[in-house]
């Protein structure tokens, strides 16, 4: 009964497999408008938080209403965002965060005047980047990315020595990283340092699978092409459903205190959502049709 | 023969596994094993230079476990024991027992220096969780040189600790672009005008109209009266019209002859003025800091002309009441003979950037990522489970993720790294990829095909490897990229992976081998 169910499945996928690629194909080209007109509105790739753009960071270790900052603070600090910390376990409140571009000596002047009392390291904690900063510094980690996505590339040709597998590898990480950055960019998810280093990560997860797909199918003989994609779809959805269910949980844990967590973990659990898709649907259909026509 | 073959096999598979043992084992002790293991009290993270606890003996590093024979345990005990020694202005008898010395201090205040309780582990926490400062300074309109920017972190090092921090670190660090900062560090409480004592430039000019007599810096100061009441005093304060209060602060300067001998040349040359005051020189004795004129002094006839190697300094300093005046007063006072010290910094300065975290919101922090990574670690354990169904192979992927956790923070303590937000965001990193290398060899183990078994592994250790190169490199320009504040990412990660390929998985696979067989 298995068995048989099995054999459909495969006959299904031999008939298919070419077809399928037209989902990921729709969804590369939708994101690649999607982000031409994105950057010609926006002016850059995705929105940034304070951390990429500069300005101040300021956490008050106090009860206070974020709505109420933000009424009372708005009109003397420039771009003012305000939200409140939580504690995991007893859910009390902890603190509260405020972030503007106003400068940092600045902001704290303001935010004493307003409260009636000294900041100091014992009730909050302060953290400022100068814009010129910060513009350098986001380029650079765009470039870092950049060169890591090729030092990836180039490993994964030295391993396979073989033009077609190793593009297909390339193509699925490159559409992981182009699908999680549309997704985070139509939710409106505004980038930080922390969100950049959570690429970085992607790069590294959704290779993962993909190598051990390919190493299975091209360096293998035994079983038919179709038992040995379907042995490594187990392994690899294995691999990434612990990952992700991993972060998600952590994604909600740390969601009321940290926000650059919070950030590293919404773009995993994204971008290992869309691994799923690009490995067992892009790459795979690209593999095997490789390894059909090589057939006799 | 067989048997013999057998029993060597059999060794081996013991010696990765055995490896793995040790290596948790020594981590262990490189995490909990403190210079003050097993020990009671407070340790001295810092002793403000000159003061009379410095003189007496009392140094970094050691540890306080009495106070007037009181037991010392905790941070509390500390507080309590010298909470209310002080009040009067006279001068009171405090034993200190440190773990080999007593050490006694006659003093009418609270002695300057700043504890903390022992540490239960080698493990240092970075800013971000353990609380302080982090600067990253450049030059103002200026692309500073390599060797430009070692001068300025010698120069920046030396007016800190003379400030009187002293856990620091100064360094300085370059980006993709070939950028040049300073970066300074300071753990824990940071005071409150760091910043400003960051980005002055300290340069310090006494001037008689145009003509420079001194600056600061030793090539004309000869040393600066400090922590001694007889030279470096606070005094006058008084309540002014417009409801503020003022003290005036006056300490000793000593110059070098070379200065000395400018001095009398310029004021040579000056006229006597007479007023109801007493006799003075035509010009005054402008003092500048940063181009700023902050006090003119009168001279007195008397050093016209003179050799005279000492000099007083004074200025004054206003608050809302008394106290805070006084307190400004010193605190100024204790500016001026900071950059009268160590001299002008050789460029104006800018912050990039700035944090100062606060160390109680560091405790929370650790606590919550301690416990989302047990709870990440759970679910993806429960996952593993469900697939495989089977308790003992599932079992060994979470103990083996735990032990590399474990040696990753063994090694961090071995190195002392500091541990901050982005080395954690790295062992989440590790423990991803762990995970996945272990399903890789469970499956391969699993698979039916003529193969041996040790065949099967091998070939699990071909993705495996595979998997990790891709890793390191794709992680090589995080090292450098954005002034390399997230090297801690990189090295973290860099690390776990590495003890996961060489050190661990070779002996999880040996012991899936002996579960299968």
């Amino acid at each position: 009964m298995e068995e048989s169910a099995e054999k459909s499945k495969k006959h299904w996928h031999d008939r298919y497999y070419k077809y399928l690629l037209i989902i990921p194909l729709i969804l590369i080209l939708f994101s690649i408008v999607y982000m031409i007109s994105f950057y010609q509105s926006n002016g850059d790739i995705f929105y940034k938080d304070i951390s990429l753009t500069g300005g101040t960071t300021l956490t008050i270790s106090e009860k206070l209403s974020a709505n109420t900052l933000l009424e009372d603070l708005s009109g003397n600090l420039e771009d003012l965002n305000t939200r409140e910390i939580y504690d995991l376990i007893t859910g009390e409140q902890k603190a509260v965060v405020l972030e503007t571009k106003t400068g940092s000596v600045e902001t704290k002047e303001i935010v004493e005047n307003y409260l009636g009392y000294q900041l100091t390291d014992e009730n909050s904690s302060l953290e400022f980047t100068s814009s010129i900063f910060s513009e350098n510094f986001y380029k650079q980690l765009l470039i870092a990315i950049l060169i890591a996505f090729v030092f990836m590339a180039i490993v994964v040709f030295i391993i396979f020595r073989n033009l077609v597998p190793s593009v297909a590898v390339i193509i699925s990480a490159f559409a992981d990283i182009l699908m999680t950055l549309v997704l985070a960019n139509i939710l409106g998810l505004k980038m930080s340092l922390g969100g950049i280093i959570a690429f970085l990560m992607l790069i590294g997860y959704s290779v993962d699978t993909d190598i051990m797909l390919t190493n299975r199918i091209l360096k293998r003989t035994e079983g038919s092409l179709n038992e040995r994609t379907f042995g490594a779809f187990k392994t690899g959805l294995t691999m990434t459903l612990t990952s992700l269910f991993a972060f998600a949980i952590a994604l909600i844990l740390v969601n009321s205190f940290s926000n650059v967590l919070a950030q590293i973990f919404t773009i995993l659990v994204i971008g290992l959502g869309f691994d799923i898709l690009n490995t067992w649907i892009t790459n795979v259909s690209i593999i095997k049709w490789y390894m059909e026509r090589k057939k006799p | 023969m067989v048997y013999g073959e057998k029993k060597a096999m059999k060794l081996k598979l013991g010696f990765k596994i055995w490896l793995v043992i040790i290596i948790v084992m020594l981590s262990l002790i490189s995490i909990f094993i403190t210079p003050h293991f097993m020990k009671k009290g407070v340790v001295i993270q810092s002793v403000e230079a000159n003061s009379t606890a410095f003189i007496q003996g009392l140094r970094q590093e050691q540890v306080i476990t009495a106070i007037d024979g009181k037991n010392i345990e905790n941070l509390d005990d500390f507080t309590l024991a010298l909470q209310g020694k002080y009040e009067t202005n006279e001068s009171v008898k405090t034993i200190f027992t440190t773990l080999n010395s007593e050490v006694i201090l006659y003093t009418n205040k609270a002695p300057e220096l700043t504890v903390s309780e022992i540490s239960k582990t080698n493990l240092k926490l970075g800013l971000d969780l353990a609380g302080g400062a982090r600067a990253l300074v450049k030059a103002e309109n200026k692309k500073l040189s390599a060797e430009e920017v070692n001068d300025l972190v010698d120069i920046t090092r030396n007016r800190l600790n003379e400030f009187g921090l002293t856990d620091l670190t100064v360094r300085p660090v370059s980006d993709l672009e070939g950028n040049h900062f300073m970066l300074i560090e300071i753990a824990g409480a940071t005071p409150n005008d760091l910043e400003e004592m960051l980005s002055q430039q300290g340069k310090f000019e006494a001037k008689i109209v145009n003509e420079t007599v001194f600056i600061g810096g030793e090539r004309d100061i000869a040393s600066v009266c400090r922590n001694d009441a007889t030279c470096a005093i606070i005094e006058g304060c008084q309540q002014s019209s417009d409801g503020n209060y003022y003290c005036n602060f006056r300490f000793s300067v000593y110059l070098s002859e070379a200065a000395a001998e400018r001095h009398a040349e310029i004021t040579d040359t000056l006229e006597v003025n007479s007023t109801a005051q007493g006799n003075y020189l035509s010009e005054k004795l402008d003092l500048y800091v940063d181009d700023n004129l902050i006090d003119s002094l009168l001279i007195g006839e008397s050093l016209k002309g003179r050799v005279t190697t000492q000099i007083s300094i004074s200025g004054s300093a206003s608050g809302e009441t008394q106290d805070v005046a006084y307190d400004n007063a010193q605190k100024e006072m204790h500016k001026l003979q900071t950059i009268l010290i160590t001299g002008s910094l050789p460029y104006k300065l800018e912050i990039t950037k700035l944090d100062t975290i606060s160390p109680n919101l560091g405790k929370d922090f650790v606590k919550f990522i301690l416990l989302a990574g047990i709870a990440a670690l759970l679910v993806a354990s429960i996952v593993v489970f469900i697939r495989y169904k089977k308790f003992k192979p599932s079992l060994m992927v979470i103990l083996f993720s735990f032990s590399e956790v474990i040696i990753i923070l063994g090694i961090a303590s071995l190195i002392k790294w500091n541990l901050d937000l982005a080395s954690i965001a790295g062992i989440l990193a590790t423990i991803g990829t762990g995970f996945d290398d272990q399903i890789v060899i469970l499956d391969e183990a699993k698979q039916k095909t003529i193969l041996s078994l040790k065949q099967r592994l091998k070939r699990a250790f071909t993705i495996i490897m595979g998997a990790y190169f891709t890793a390191v490199v794709s992680l090589i320009p995080l090292l450098w990229a954005g002034a390399g504040l997230f090297k801690g990412f990189a090295i973290t990660t860099i690390i776990g992976i590495s003890v996961g390929v060489f050190i661990t998985r070779p002996a999880f696979s040996q012991v899936i081998k002996r579960i299968e067989k």
